[in-house]
């Protein structure tokens, strides 16, 4: 399928290490390391994995089976649990639901080789928070990890504001500046779940799961035509870009500057 | 087999168990029958000497006495007993030879053994009898043989001996023949299983066709056995289309991946060859994906995820998703859909499957064409139906595009790993809907089932 050519790429350097993209992995207003407990059977998995994490300046601790897992958790010292649900010992679902049950609520992304609907809705019914099929690209591991870690704080609020971007949900209205955005529904709800996660890299698969609420797309790349066409509405030519693909992973929305 | 076996066996078992039953059923009916006629030829005779002693006894002293002697004439069989005998206890006629030992005058009917003279010989003879005293201080006793009752009872007796040990040997013999029929049938069930379980999947159960239970059981079987070899099938089917479609894209990446180690003279074409491996694998990855969610569908295993689905609104949704890539592809996307249609189904798979059926032809349709997606009422069925202004498919080919991976030859330009239409159908089939793809101008392709 041709797809209008992506406008605004993000310029400079390595668009995945742009700190603006990914964020330092710094919990706001702390200056404490993010803290991410792995539990992966697979050394190899787990060895890329925690690379990948350390570069993005995380501070990860691995346990390489379920019942090492499930002690490290308990201490509940980690801000995110990333555990893969088969593992030797205990099956990393019964982990989340042991933890649940003792009232440990530390967001768990649950990664799993079994990637069917079924599997998907049992993941999420034990307990987790997301849940990721194998293999997965490690920058959807990252976008979901950081979408755990800053969860949209009070998603009562009804006027959201970027910057000089301004959405107002009940009237359904956007400005930016002084001028009015007209949007389709179906826009409006994908502004409001980028100005929500502002700075923070979305991936196709997380704007399909939560706006478009669809597991099963044919072609993934509808995501960046509908994006195309929001862009086009939020960054008039001559307006500094606010929306921008991040190659190869999914979009960001950044106040301009 | 041998006989310890057999003896063991259930069946033989069973097969004695009845014949005992049988036998023990027919000894209690047998008592019961001789039981009955004792008591019905005891009454009769009670009935009998009781009328004549009351005719006897009425008559005057002389007739009496040829009473009794008329009533012992014409008695071949020798079962008839009289005496009369004075108030001293001599007799005076008949052929009893003296009063009884154990007779009670006047009571009812009861049994007494007497000496019976006869012209020619005397003898013991058990009787039933009734004595009465009369007006003249005389004792009248009147008695008949109950050796009818000994009769009766070695007719049973033979009767039960000619009757029953033949019956009950035939009842062992069938009994024996069966279950060794059984056993033998049970024994070819079991050599068949034991070569299923060793591998052998295309081996079936005997079955003759004589619907007993034991056949239905085999026919039971075997459609099962036919269910899981066609699953085993399906699976290496899906296996073999995995290995070899997944074999294409990974070829390419290796080669690639190859090439740039040799050949890259900067990061950048590093990277850019990366990249492209990188796609090649994502490629691959979908592939797998798409293959086994196929299979997932073909077998049924989603009916849990139905509901009620209205499905205009489905094609509006999918009209939404489409119409900014038809609008950049030049392409008119008109959807016309206004009945209300309510079917039994999985929602998400009807999307996908309508929403593969847009993608397809948005893929397939020239700049400047047109898609449409249309929703029919026809009599007691409703149409979902796609059509669009592209090349078509030609009558030859339209068996064909519905198996995995089939891409006709003007599409191979198209991206797209070629399974859409396979998830279609396995889709439809799931939801016992029928798809036919239509004839031409362009290509048009329904999904027609009942209204729930």
């Amino acid at each position: 399928m041709t797809t209008p050519p992506i406008e605004n790429t993000v310029h400079g350097g390595s668009p995945l290490l742009d700190t603006g993209v990914t964020g330092r992995a710094a919990q706001p207003g702390s200056e404490r390391m993010t803290r991410v407990l792995l539990i992966e059977d697979d050394d190899e998995t787990a060895h890329e994995i925690v690379a990948e994490l350390v570069d993005r300046g995380f501070h990860v601790e691995r346990a390489a089976t379920g019942g090492i897992g499930l002690e490290k958790a308990r201490a509940a010292e980690h801000d995110v649990l990333v555990v893969d649900r088969m593992l030797p010992e205990i099956d990393g679902l019964v982990i989340v639901e042991t933890l649940r049950g003792e009232q440990i609520r530390t967001p768990v992304l649950v990664l799993s080789a079994l990637g069917g609907v079924d599997d998907r809705v049992r993941g999420l019914r034990s307990g987790g928070d997301d849940y990721l099929a194998k293999p997965f690209a490690l920058v959807e591991l990252i976008a979901r990890i950081e979408a755990l870690l800053r969860r949209p704080t009070d998603t009562r609020e009804t006027k959201l504001r970027i910057g000089p971007l301004e959405l107002d949900l009940i009237d359904r209205a956007a400005y930016r500046g002084g001028r009015q955005i007209e949007l389709l529904p179906r826009e409006c709800r994908l502004l409001e779940y980028m100005m929500r996660r502002e700075g923070q890299m979305v991936t196709r698969a997380m704007l399909f799961e939560d706006v478009w609420n669809y597991r099963f797309v044919p072609d993934s790349n509808l995501v960046d035509v509908h994006m195309g066409r929001l862009r086009h509405k939020v960054d008039a030519p001559g307006e500094p870009p606010m929306i921008h693909s991040v190659r190869g992973a999914g979009f960001v929305l950044r106040a301009p500057g | 087999m041998r006989l310890a076996e057999f003896t063991r066996s259930t069946t033989f078992r069973w097969a004695i168990t009845v014949a005992v039953a049988f036998a023990l059923g027919t000894l209690v009916l047998f008592g019961f029958v001789y039981l009955r006629t004792e008591v019905y030829l005891t009454t009769r005779i009670d009935s009998l000497i009781v009328g004549e002693l009351e005719v006897i006894a009425t008559a005057g002293p002389t007739l009496r006495v040829d009473l009794v002697d008329s009533r012992l004439r014409g008695d071949p069989r020798r079962l008839k007993l009289a005496g009369l005998f004075g108030a001293d206890g001599h007799r005076i006629a008949g052929n009893v030879e003296s009063l009884p030992a154990g007779l009670k005058i006047g009571d009812p009917p009861h049994e007494v053994e007497v000496m019976r003279i006869d012209p020619d010989s005397r003898g013991l003879q058990a009787i039933r009898v009734v004595a009465t005293r009369l007006p003249n201080g005389d004792q009248l006793i009147i008695g008949r043989s109950i050796y009818e009752l000994d009769d009766i009872a070695a007719i049973l007796e033979s009767a039960l001996l000619l009757g029953t040990l033949p019956a009950l040997s035939i009842a062992v013999a069938a009994g024996v023949l069966l279950s060794l029929r059984a056993q033998r049938r049970i024994e070819a069930i079991n050599q068949t299983v034991l070569r299923i379980v060793a591998g052998d999947l295309r081996e079936r159960l005997p079955a003759r066709g004589t619907g007993d239970p034991l056949d239905q059981l085999a026919l039971i079987v075997n459609g099962m056995l036919d269910e899981i070899g066609g699953l085993i099938q399906q699976l290496s089917g899906v296996g073999d289309d995995i290995a070899h479609e997944v074999r294409t894209p990974l070829t390419r990446v290796r080669a690639s991946l190859e090439r740039g180690r040799d050949n890259a003279a900067t990061l950048d074409e590093l990277k850019a060859i990366t990249d492209r491996a990188i796609g090649g694998l994502d490629k691959a990855l979908s592939i797998v994906t798409a293959l086994l969610r196929i299979a997932e569908i073909e077998h049924g295993r989603r009916l849990a995820g139905f509901g009620e689905v209205e499905l205009a609104g489905v094609m509006h949704e999918v009209a939404e998703l489409y119409d900014p890539v038809a609008e950049d592809r030049h392409i008119q996307l008109e959807v016309e859909a206004t009945d209300i249609v309510i079917v039994r189904g999985d929602r998400d798979l009807l999307f996908e499957a309508v929403a593969n059926l847009v993608d397809n032809a948005i893929k397939f349709t020239p700049a400047d064409g047109k898609v449409e997606l249309k929703l029919l009422k026809r009599a007691d069925e409703f149409v979902i139906r796609v059509a669009d202004t592209g090349p078509g498919i030609s009558e030859s080919e339209r068996e064909v595009v519905t198996r995995r991976f089939y891409r006709s030859d003007k599409s191979r330009l198209t991206q797209g790993v070629g399974l859409g239409l396979s998830l279609v159908v396995a889709i439809a089939k799931l939801h016992g809907f029928h798809l036919t793809i239509g004839a031409g101008p362009g290509c048009t392709i329904e999904i027609a089932a009942r209204q729930a």
